[in-house]
């Protein structure tokens, strides 16, 4: 199950990651203190699946929210809408069904769960702390933070998260998850903005 | 005493099933052109959204992909999340099925090699020959096949165009039912029905497909 759940919670807490500012390779703690100034975070997303299977990659879309300390939706647009809410420690899963969004009530809503737990430790900059994962900076035109598994346990899954920072406006321009040589997912962050004003009702429950 | 043998009779007349009886047609008795014939014809592949039902509830939204290749009766698939986390990954030829990844509860070898025979049944036309046709009571095109190891095959069109493939046991049970949408494309929506014991029905709508030429595969 843990296994299962830590792929979209890297996916997640990468994103989390889109305004902070480029990073020296021991800066972590400024990466911490900078997490610390944001509110609020919104912006669109691309996501480019490629499998051996797959011709051409799988693009979804979809539109990403974040208040602080710990409120978050993850909503894909398309092919299939989806959309993940953590609010005050509950989090909740909803699907598309016959043309309406319903509550997913299966174990993939409980591996949600333990994923956005963990998504609320990432938010106050502690993700360094996270034993599945070692990080690293490296900075070039733009500054790239790397994480490795470092347990076996993701053998298979993930063998490696890159997040492309821009260093001229230092938000995350890109994530890519490497499954394997045949296999990884990118995502690329559009329109992203720091600190706006959410509309209401953006963490609530999807009637 | 009698109105428990009567119950007990009543079920078991109830459990009891019957292969659908085809009626001769000069339409189509003799015309195996008259039988339909919905299943891939080249080697495509086809990214459809599934909705999985057990019991009446939904129970999973996720994306489908396959690869089917008929001259070779090869298929991939793959399925996974909305969130793109892939679960399921298998490859089936004539020799054997090749699993190369399974999370719950597609890591029991059941479910997978279940689901890799409905990916097979509903896109490949069977090997075996059409051993009757004609028309079902509702006026129905039906063509029937009976597999070797056992169980009957019925591939049928409805009178409102719509193609069903229905496979039996041995003993005329229902065991799989499949709906393809009637008009060009057949795939554009696929309604399977499972009858075991553990029934579960899958309602999938085609996102994308595309006819995969063989110089593609040249580099992988």
């Amino acid at each position: 199950m843990r296994a299962k759940a830590i792929r979209p919670l890297s996916v997640l807490l990468l994103v989390l990651l889109m305004a902070f500012p480029a990073a020296g390779a021991d800066d972590f703690d400024r990466l911490r203190r900078d997490a610390s100034r944001i509110s609020s975070l919104s912006a669109d997303f691309v996501q480019k699946k490629s499998m051996k299977i797959l011709s051409k990659p799988l693009v979804s879309t979809g539109k990403f929210f974040y208040a602080a300390p710990d409120s978050i939706r993850w909503e894909y647009v398309k092919p299939i809408r989806s959309v993940v809410i953590s609010e005050k420690g509950a989090s909740k899963r909803y699907i598309a069904s016959g043309g309406k969004m319903i509550e997913d009530k299966t174990g993939g809503a409980q591996a949600m769960k333990i994923v956005l737990d963990e998504v609320a430790g990432w938010m106050k900059g502690k993700f360094t702390a996270n034993p599945t994962f070692t990080a690293s900076v490296h900075e070039g035109p733009e500054t790239v933070i790397v994480l490795t598994p470092t347990g076996k346990n993701m053998a298979g899954m993930i063998e490696k998260i890159e997040i492309t920072v821009s260093r001229k406006d230092a938000v995350v321009k890109t994530v890519r998850i490497v499954e394997g040589a045949a296999a990884e997912t990118r995502i690329d962050f559009l329109h992203t903005a720091v600190n706006p004003a959410l509309p209401p009702g953006t963490f609530q429950d999807i009637p | 005493m009698n109105v428990r043998f009567l119950l007990i009779l009543s079920l078991l007349l109830a459990s009891c099933s019957s292969l659908p009886e085809i009626r001769p047609s000069a339409d189509v008795t003799g015309k195996r052109s008259a039988c339909p014939s919905p299943f891939v014809a080249q080697k495509t592949l086809f990214i459809h959204a599934i909705e999985a039902t057990v019991a009446g509830e939904t129970r999973a939204v996720m994306i489908g992909v396959t690869v089917a290749d008929p001259a070779s009766r090869t298929l991939s698939c793959a399925l996974m999340s909305p969130e793109g986390m892939v679960f399921f990954e298998a490859s089936r030829t004539p020799s054997g099925t090749n699993i190369s990844r399974a999370l719950p509860p597609f890591d029991e070898a059941d479910v997978a090699s279940g689901m890799m025979d409905d990916i097979e049944l509903i896109f490949f036309e069977p090997t075996e020959p059409i051993e009757r046709a004609g028309v079902g009571d509702t006026g129905q095109t039906i063509c029937r096949r009976r597999f070797p190891k056992g169980g009957w095959l019925d591939v049928g069109k409805d009178r409102d165009g719509r193609i069903r493939i229905q496979r039996y046991s041995e003993g005329g049970r229902l065991r799989r039912s499949v709906a393809l949408a009637a008009g060009a494309n057949p795939y554009a929506a696929i309604e399977l029905q499972a009858s075991e014991w553990a029934g579960y029905s899958l309602s999938m709508t085609l996102i994308e497909s595309e006819a995969v030429p063989d110089e593609a595969l040249l580099g992988k």
